[in-house]
């Protein structure tokens, strides 16, 4: 018998899960809109159509590549295949609205926008509120939490693109300290020059800081729970008998409470997805947001469909490699998954 | 000298406050939206004055673009969100309970297959997972959309559910009422959801706040309600005709504003319940 170490089978759990969670993601997909009454794509596809009717061979042509790509007319279990099969070559069908350009080159070239302003903006958030959550909890009962717990849970509620909207106002509108809009300077061209680089961080500041400021209200919130709960431990009051220092034992109450906050980031990481993709509406920030969004207002739903799975399966990667880290600090899962 | 100060005021009373003040934003809220109309009687829909006019005697927050009256809007908005808010929370309370208890309860398969589709949906972000649904639907009242946020935000207390069902199955009450030759059913609810009340109380206070905010969010990428007016619904039409970038603050502070204050005050009213109902928090 094949005998695996611990960390190897909880990495091994953790991407059957995944993959699971990526295959029904795919169903819901798949299953959609051909549950929902008079299947939109359908519609659409016979919108198409009537033009195709009025108007000369390119719209026909239009037509018969999305009847081909959706295949509505075959059964359903063929549709499916057809589906699966597609995407396993990285086919996610051709753009209604940007037609004929593929739909995996259009996210890819929106995908960095959102990449370069997500990542950091979360990352930051995560370390920010878990330092400012530790020291709340830290000086429990003081002026100190009794002010930071409102402002967390008040900036916790925030949504992003609101927060958006006025930081844009005051900062860009009013005192015209950064641009109004776009991610660099629309008379540059994109290049590796400093001058550019600046131009795109100018751009940068204000969607980060819209991200990073409500983002750290809820981290801080859960890491203020789970400190308080960690200083109760009985390691702690005996560090305390034995006259440590404060700043020794902090250290270790604040490794321990940190360890449930990094599964958190894997989770997190999505609900600040959606947040950022409204976020860049409001700035106008070529990402997948500003693509999604004209997806959705002309119906094209391959652009529709292929962006959810591409930013699905982003997230879902993002999960995997916090699973890795986690696998790697908490020395809990080599004692928990032991192999048989 | 602060210290003192803390210490004379305990913390059982501050918890009060918190919950008193919460109590008193979401009242003045509420008395906004329902009472309001008839102090205010301006239809939302109607255009009553200049375009773009800033908040002035005749119109205290000002009009909108197409010069509608944006206090009315802000007062239709406010019922328009609470009701979706309100049903969203419902159908997700619903799930989430029903999920958690027979999953906690049942066991064996039947937890393991519901802990496994609470997981897949937990990790599917609920705002991509109702921009998805919303997308095919061409009308959306405030009904389907409710039911669009009811159906994916429902997975956490799900969990939560489990575990504390899980604690209370084997718990001596249960295990009398078993000997009574009481029915799965009637053990649960007579046994297990009384116990778990006032949590569910607190989860739906939560799932109300993330309703509402959830409501917005889709109204600002396009998918909200297509009829009605709700707080989402004048920040969207802020937003594409670019109040912000024209300068035109009481169009989109209001209604955000708003916003907050509603789920910031439900969130502290779960807080402050979470603290009455969980002595681990409150105690020094």
């Amino acid at each position: 018998m094949l005998k695996l170490g611990p960390i190897a089978i909880y990495l091994l759990r953790r991407s059957l899960f995944i993959l699971s969670t990526f295959i029904s993601f795919l169903l819901i997909i798949f299953a959609l809109p051909r549950a929902i009454p008079g299947n939109p794509v359908a519609t659409l596809l016979a919108q198409i159509f009537q033009q195709a009717q009025a108007n000369p061979d390119t719209v026909k042509a239009v037509y018969k590549k999305f009847m081909e790509e959706f295949g509505l007319n075959k059964p359903l279990h063929e549709q499916l295949y057809d589906f699966l099969s597609r995407l396993m070559v990285g086919d996610l069908g051709t753009s209604i609205a940007f037609y004929p350009r593929k739909v995996v080159d259009l996210v890819a070239s929106y995908l960095p926008w959102t990449l370069g302003l997500l990542i950091p903006a979360t990352l930051a958030a995560w370390v920010l509120g878990n330092l400012l959550g530790a020291w709340a909890a830290y000086r429990r009962k003081t002026a100190v939490d009794n002010a930071l717990l409102p402002t967390f849970l008040v900036l916790s509620q925030i949504p992003y693109y609101w927060l958006a909207m006025i930081l844009l106002y005051v900062f860009a509108v009013y005192a015209k300290l950064f641009p109004v809009a776009g991610a660099y300077p629309p008379t540059m061209q994109p290049s590796l020059s400093s001058q550019f680089i600046l131009g795109v961080l100018h751009h940068y500041t204000l969607p980060f800081l819209s991200i990073l400021i409500v983002a750290i209200g809820g981290w801080a919130i859960g890491m203020r729970v789970l400190v308080i709960y960690e200083l109760r431990s009985d390691y702690v009051e005996y560090s305390e008998l034995l006259g440590l220092d404060d700043k020794k034992i902090l250290g270790y109450v604040f490794k321990n409470s940190v360890l449930p906050q990094i599964t958190g980031l894997a989770l997190s990481f999505g609900t600040i997805m959606g947040g950022a993709l409204i976020t860049e509406l409001v700035f106008s920030y070529p990402g997948t947001g500003y693509l999604l969004f004209r997806a959705l207002s002309t119906l094209d739903y391959p652009l529709i469909q292929g962006t959810f799975i591409i930013l699905v399966s982003t997230l879902l990667l993002a999960n995997f490699i916090v699973d890795l880290l986690y696998a790697w600090i908490d020395p809990r899962i080599r004692v928990s998954y032991v192999g048989e | 000298m602060l210290r003192g100060l803390y210490k004379v005021i305990s913390p059982e009373l501050f918890t009060i406050k918190k919950l008193d003040a919460s109590v008193a934003v979401l009242f003045a809220i509420i008395l906004m939206g329902f009472v309001g109309p008839t102090l205010y009687p301006v239809d939302p829909r109607a255009v009553v004055g200049p375009l773009e006019s800033p908040p002035s005697d005749l119109y205290p927050l000002g009009t909108d673009a197409y010069g509608k009256d944006i206090l009315a809007q802000l007062m239709s908005g406010i019922r328009g969100s609470l009701q979706i808010g309100v049903t969203a929370a419902a159908i997700a309370l619903l799930i989430g309970v029903m999920v958690g208890l027979v999953a906690g309860y049942k066991g064996r398969l039947t937890e393991s297959l519901l802990m496994m589709a609470t997981d897949i949906v937990l990790l599917l972000p609920s705002i991509l997972l109702m921009i998805l649904i919303a997308a095919y639907f061409k009308w959306r009242d405030p009904l389907l959309v409710s039911i669009i946020i009811g159906v994916t935000s429902w997975p956490w207390v799900a969990r939560a559910v489990r575990s504390q069902t899980l604690s209370l199955k084997n718990r001596e009450f249960v295990y009398l009422s078993k000997m009574a030759g009481y029915g799965d059913l009637q053990i649960v609810v007579r046994d297990i959801l009384p116990n778990i009340a006032s949590y569910v109380f607190m989860a739906y206070v939560l799932l109300m706040s993330g309703a509402m905010i959830a409501e917005t969010g889709l109204s600002m990428i396009g998918l909200g309600v297509t009829q009605g007016v709700t707080l989402g619904s004048i920040l969207f039409w802020a937003q594409v005709l670019e109040a912000v970038r024209r300068g035109l603050w009481w169009w989109f502070i209001p209604p955000g504003a708003v916003l907050v204050a509603l789920a910031s005050s439900l969130l502290m009213l779960a807080t402050a319940l979470d603290e009455y109902f969980n002595p681990r928090l409150r105690g020094g």
